[in-house]
This record gives C-alpha cells, structure tokens and sequence, in this order.
C-alpha cells in the first residue's frame, strides 16, 4: 500500500468531526444527539492513530489513546442512553428542547 | 532544684511564699464553686450529686470560704512579721555589704525572652519575674497583710447578711441568693495581686499585679450588681483607670525601648540622677511622666480622681481595704519605688498634682452628707498629701504618712461600716446623731481615727504630717515662686480637721435627728469591734518613737528612711536643710490649723444641736464636686454617647442615603452587587443545546485566535 501521509485522515477526521457537530447541532431528537457525538469521538481516535503512524518518535500512543477513548464513549453512550431512557419514561418524549426544567 | 521554702540562705522566699499563700483560697473557692454548681445542676436526678451539693452547703453559702481565706491571710501575715524581723536584723548586720544583703533578700529570673531571633540587631531582651525586699516593701507587706487579716475578720460579720439563703436587696428591689464564697474569692485574689505588686522587682511585675488589683476592685465595687449604681461605679473606675494605665503602659515601653531592661535596680543605675545618655532629656520626662499618669489613675489623683467616691457603692470592708488603704497607695507606692527614674520636672508635676487634689478633694469632704463619701474624699486629699511629700523630695514622709493613713482610715472606714451596719444600712449623716450611746465602741474607736487624721499630738498621723509640712515648708523657702506647696496643705490639714469632726459630731453626739434609725441602731459584733480596737491601737501608737514628742523620732521613719534611695536626699539636700531649719514653725502652724478646723467644727455642730440650715441639702461648687464629672460628662461622655447612638440608629433603620456611607452599608453593598449579578447571569442557562454548542464554538474560536496573535 502506497504511502499516503498524514493529510488525507486529517482531512477525513475534520470532515468526520464537521459532520458530528453539525447532527448534534441540528437534531432534537436524543438518540441523533448521541450519534453525533459518537462521530465526533471517532474523528478524534481517527486524528490519534494516524499520528501515531506517521509522526516520527510516536509508536504505540495513538492506538492506547484510541482504545481508552471507545471505552469511554461505550461507557458514555450507555450512561446517556440511561437518562434518556428516563426522560423517556417521565415525558413520553426523546427531544432534548423539552428538557429545560433547570433553566435560570 | 528551687526549693521555695529555703529560708536559710534565701529568707526573701518567705515572701514569694507569702504572696503566693492568698492564691491557695481562691483556687479551693474556684474548684468547690465548679463542683458544687456541677453538683446543684444535677441534684434532681442524681442522689449522689445531691449529697455533694449537701455537703458544700446546700442552697445556703457555707462560712467555710471566709475562714478559709482568713487562715491563709494570716499565715502570710505571720511569714512577713517574721520576714521583717529578719529583714531589719540583717540590714543592721549586713550594713555596709549591701551586695551580700540584696542578694539574701532578692531573686529573679527569666520569664519571656523575646528579640534573639536570627539576623536581629537588637540584643536578646528578657522579660522577668523577681522579688526584691527592701525596707519599704517589708513595711508596705506587713501592713497589707496585718491590715488585709484585720478587714478579712471584721467581714465576717459585716458580710453575714450574705450566708442567707436568701437576700433581699432592697436597693436593687430584688432577692437573689447569699455570695458569702464570692466575696472571699475576690478579696483574697485581691491581696494576692496587690502582694505580688508590692514584692516586684520589675515594672512589668507591677503591671501585672496593678491590672489585677484593678480587676479585683471592679469585682468588688460591683459587688452589687444588681443595683444599676454599682455597675455603673464599677465601670466608671475601670474605665477611668484604663486612662491611667495607659500611660503607665507607655512609660514602661519607653523604659524598655531605651534600656531593654524593667528592673528597679538596673533602670536607677543605669540612670543615675543625672539625665541618662541613652535616651533625650524630654524622653525621660515624658517617661516619668507615663509612669506617673498611671499613679494618678491608682491614687485617685486630680484629674482622673472621680472614679474613688464613686467606688464607694462596694461593701464598706472593700472601700476600707481597697479603696482606703492598699491599692489607691499602690500608686504612691510606685512614685516612691521609681523615684530614681524621675526627672527632676516630673517631681515638679507630683508634687502640684498632688497639691491640687488635697485641696479640692478637702473642700468637697466640707460638704457631703454621706458618711462614706466624707471619707472617700478624705482618703483622696491623704493621697494628695503623700503625692505632694514625694514631689517635694520628702521620700520618707509621703511613705510615712501611707503606712500610717492605711491605719487609720481602714480604721475609720471599719467604724464607718459598723455605723451603717448597726443602723441598717442608713449612711447619711443627717439621719444620725447621738449614736455614742449605742455603739461606744465603734465611737470612741473612731475618735481615735478622727484625731490621729487631724494631725492631733502623739496620734501616728502627727508624726507623718508633721514630717510632710516642714518638708513642704522648707522646699517653699529655698523655691520662692513655689509657696502654694506649703500654704495650700495647711490650709487642707485645717479642713481635714473640720471634716472630720464634722462627721464625728453629726453622727455621734448630740441629739438622735432619725427616732427610727436611732431606736433600731446597736453595736455590732465581736468580729467587728475587734479589728476595731487593734486598728485603734494601731493608729495611735504604730509611728511612736522615743522621744515621743518629737515627729522626727517616729521608729517606723527611721526604719522607712533606711530605705531612701541615696541618689535622692542629695537632689533635695538644700530643701531639707531648711525643712529641719523651720521645722518648729511648719508643726507649729500645722497645729494651729487643726485646732481651728476643729474648733469650727464644734462651734457648729458639737456644742449645740445643728441647725436645719446646716443640715439642708448642699448645693453648688462644692456638693458638685467641682463640677468634675459634669466637666467629662460634657466632654467625653455626652459626644461618645451621642455618636454611638447615632451610628446605632443609621445601622439599624436609618435612610437609605446614609446608609451607603456606613460600614454596614458597604457590606451590604458587596451582598447586592452579588446578588444581582446572579440574576442576570442565570439567564445565559436557558437549557438549549444549540445555544451551548454555540457559545462552545465561539469560545474556541476566539482562544484560538487569541493564541494566534499573542502567542508566537
């Protein structure tokens, strides 16, 4: 496989990320809400292991940054999906606009 | 080891011993008070706690508390007869080692020792504790001690009425339980603080000790708090004697700024007569001054004299003790103690000082009906005479006349107190009379006292007198422009005389003005006659010397005149070259006083009945005590009072306006602007995503390029 450099999964990652922001931004449903983050972690373990592959000094640290973050976002989306669950039960409803209870 | 109660090689720990043996009392009264309260509070529930609140005396104050003190008072009493014994053999013996004998008769060590830290110029300064016996502190022990054991045992019948279960206070118009324990706890702290203020050999010692005999007269003017004039009598002597020992405050720093030492010894040395090289010639006045200003708060000297008649609202045991013949003296004790600091305008300042209150204070004792407040007034003009004495350089007089007036004006406050107790609590001259026939005891005691104050022949207060009136008189002949320290005594030993036997006419002969008072009156008890009659004994007879006619030949000024400090009789010799000169003269002229003051007192109120005229309620310059206390009421008082009020009233319900320019309406300023704050910062937490998200976004975007342009 030719080498191809850092710059192509930059720009994959920031694409990636854009897309997060944009359906975390945009949607109001929770579950959408969620989905977003999930792409913008995973531009984020995109960026770390393809730097650990082509910065010179850097070996190992990208992948074990990767792999921490995917626990996290697994621990993360099963935390979230708990309170929405909740939210669920007491409104009958997934979207986050009604959920301004503790509004200044 | 230090072993307190070697009296062989250290007879000087006698003392210490002695000073400390008060202090047993009150930490037994201290720990039964604990106990029996803890005991009182539980006694309900608990039948052992209420059989321990049975055995301290249940609801009805034990006696135990007095006797108690009273042991152990006269055990100190005993320990200082004996130390001045000893005293006075060795000063014979060890004459000319005057090493060998401070070194048998004081000690001292370090207490605090401050300024050595690392890198500090100054040397390493000790603050210590140390006693130092001399003849004056030997005297001055013995006669607190005796006098103190005398009040000690005419209190316990004088305070009886406070073993009750219950008392009535009919001042206060309340009923409140006996402090029979109280009473004692105060009056043997007092002598333990007074004692440990005689036997210092430091200023910083005597600041303790004078705190503490301050503290312990607050206690006891205010002994009955209930009543709103003794509180107040109470305030207003601590108070007006934090004005005093604030200069006393400041005389010691000087003293320890310039010398880095508070010792007697070392400060007289190392000032020597002359002015001193280390510290500026209006340093050392205002020192003196310092340490004078805080005599005049102790002694009741013009002008911060107002707080003593007042002081008299205590039990009359108290204003005999305290208030009469220990601890206003304690300042004419330290004046005689730092005569070696003081320079020489400062002795100027004493003896005017003292020339002023001995005659303002004699004009008011003229006037006032009060049997108590003749005598306070009195005790305030003997003060001034003592201070007069000691300005004049009459060392040996003014102390003279302190030893032999705690004689007999504890002795006339004791009579004064058996007068009030026989007639239920009635204190006002006028409502008595004829009163010789009831209590013959107390009256011809008191007549003792009465001669012995006026100056009469043979009576120890001539002798004292005598020695301050021709020491007085020669100062004014080798000081012409200073002749009021002479005519103005003398003209005040006349008054003394009139004021005094005023009081003895009005209240014993004569024809009784008050049936009621007059039926119910009735000598007191054995308690109380008794310390009369020693104290009797005492006035007369305790300045005798041989020959008996001649002043100069008292005993006690002898031994008192050993102690002098040298430096002194040589700045005043010329003066008292001349005071023997006209000697005759001052005693002569001092005779012709009394004798007409007395005179005058019997031509009006002893050889016929006074009239209504005489007796009607004085008014103007006099009865208002110079005007004194309405002159601070205007000045210091009304203003304070005024300011505080307002400052009150702007804090709690002012206008608003006002209120912001006020401390506390900054502070609630600082709570405000929080506050609002607050309220308009929730509003940014509106609960929407997109709005977090873009508030995320800007943030970002702005530190990153805040990063692009400021950091490079």
């Amino acid at each position: 496989m030719a080498d191809v450099g850092l710059v192509p999964f930059q720009i994959l990652a920031a694409f990636l990320f854009a897309c997060g922001v944009a359906c975390f931004v945009t949607k109001r449903n929770a579950i959408g809400l969620l989905m977003g983050v999930e792409l913008v972690l995973n531009a984020a373990n995109l960026n770390l292991v393809a730097a650990a592959r082509f910065v010179p000094g850097l070996r190992i640290e990208g992948q074990v940054f990767a792999v921490i973050v995917i626990v996290l976002a697994a621990a993360e989306a099963a935390v979230a999906l708990a309170i929405f669950l909740n939210f669920y039960n007491n409104y009958a409803t997934v979207d986050v606009d009604q959920a301004n209870e503790s509004k200044g | 080891m230090f072993n307190p109660f070697d009296f062989a090689a250290h007879p000087g720990r006698a003392y210490m011993v002695a000073t400390l043996l008060p202090l047993v009392p009150v930490l037994l009264l201290l720990i039964a008070a604990t106990i029996r309260n803890m005991a009182r509070s539980r006694s309900h529930t608990d039948s052992f706690a209420s059989r321990v609140y049975w055995l301290f005396g249940g609801d009805q104050p034990l006696k135990t508390g007095g006797y108690l003190s009273l042991v152990f008072l006269l055990a100190s009493f005993g320990l200082s007869v004996w130390g001045l014994l000893n005293f006075f053999e060795e000063s014979q013996t060890l004459h000319d080692q005057p090493k060998e004998l401070a070194a048998r008769w004081s000690e001292r060590g370090d207490w605090l020792r401050i300024g050595s830290a690392k890198g500090e110029h100054r040397p390493a300064a000790a603050l210590q504790t140390g006693y130092r016996i001399d003849q004056l502190t030997a005297l001055m022990f013995a006669m607190v001690t005796g006098i103190g054991s005398l009040i000690f045992l005419y209190s316990l019948g004088y305070m009886r009425q406070e073993t009750d279960e219950t008392v009535d206070d009919h001042a206060a118009h309340t009923t409140r339980r006996g402090r029979f324990g109280r009473f004692y706890l105060y009056l043997s702290l007092f002598a333990f603080s007074m004692l440990n203020l005689l036997i210092a050999d430091n200023l910083f010692q005597v600041f303790v000790g004078w705190e503490l005999v301050g503290v312990c007269s607050f206690f006891l003017i205010g002994f009955y708090y209930e009543r709103k004039s003794a509180s107040t009598a109470a305030n207003k002597a601590f108070i007006v004697n934090r004005v005093g020992d604030a200069g006393l405050l400041i005389g010691i720093a000087i003293a320890f700024a310039t010398f880095g030492t508070l010792n007697f010894q070392d400060l007289a040395e190392k000032i020597a007569g002359s002015q001193p090289d280390e510290m500026s010639h209006g340093l050392w006045v205002l020192m003196g001054l310092g340490l004078f200003v805080g005599c005049v708060g102790k002694s009741a000297q013009v002008p911060l004299q107002t707080w003593l008649p007042d002081a008299m609202e205590g039990p009359t045991p108290v204003s005999a003790l305290i208030h009469a013949a220990t601890m206003v003296a304690a300042g004419v004790y330290l004046v005689g103690r730092c005569y070696p600091l003081f320079a020489p305008e400062v002795f100027l300042t004493i003896a005017y000082c003292g020339l002023i209150t001995l005659f303002l204070s004699a004009t008011v004792a003229l006037v006032m009906t009060d049997i108590k407040r003749v005598l306070a007034f009195s005790t305030c003009s003997q003060l001034g005479f003592m201070m007069l004495a000691l300005g004049v350089g009459a060392w040996t007089a003014g102390l003279l006349h302190l030893l032999t007036h705690a004689f007999f004006k504890a002795l006339l406050f004791l009579g004064a107190g058996s007068v009030i107790h026989g007639c239920h609590h009635e204190q006002d001259l006028r409502q008595m009379g004829g009163l010789r026939r009831k209590m013959p005891i107390t009256a011809f005691t008191m007549l003792v006292g009465v001669l012995a104050i006026s100056g009469t022949p043979f009576f120890s207060g001539w002798y004292s007198k005598d020695q301050i009136l021709s020491s007085a008189l020669g100062y004014s002949v080798a000081h012409n422009q200073h002749a009021l320290l002479f005519f103005g005594p003398l003209i005040a030993a006349g008054m003394t005389a009139f004021y005094m036997f005023r009081l003895w006419f009005l209240a014993f002969t004569g024809t009784p003005r008050n049936a009621t008072v007059y039926s119910q009156a009735r000598e007191s008890p054995f308690t109380m006659t008794l310390p009369l009659i020693v104290l009797a004994l005492g006035s007369l007879g305790i300045a005798w010397g041989w020959p008996l006619w001649d002043a100069e030949a008292s005993f006690l000024g002898h031994k008192l005149h050993e102690g002098e400090p040298a430096l002194m009789s040589r700045a005043f010799a010329h003066s008292r070259e001349l005071a023997e000169e006209h000697h005759l003269a001052a005693g002569g002229l001092a005779l012709l006083a009394a004798l007409l003051g007395a005179g005058y007192a019997w031509s009006r109120y002893g050889r016929t009945a006074p009239t209504a005229e005489q007796l009607k309620e004085p008014t103007g310059l006099l009865a208002n005590r110079w005007y004194f206390d309405d002159l601070y009421d205007f000045a210091f008082l009304r203003g304070s009072q005024r300011l505080a009020k307002l400052s009150a009233n702007v804090d709690r319900s002012g206008p608003n306006q006002a209120k912001r320019f006020t401390l506390d309406g900054l502070m609630s300023g600082c709570a405000s602007i929080a506050m609002v704050g607050g309220q308009y910062l929730r509003m940014t937490q509106t609960g929407q995503v997109r709005q977090y998200v873009l508030v995320l976004a800007l943030t970002l975007v702005s530190v990153l390029w805040m990063l692009s342009v400021f950091v490079r």
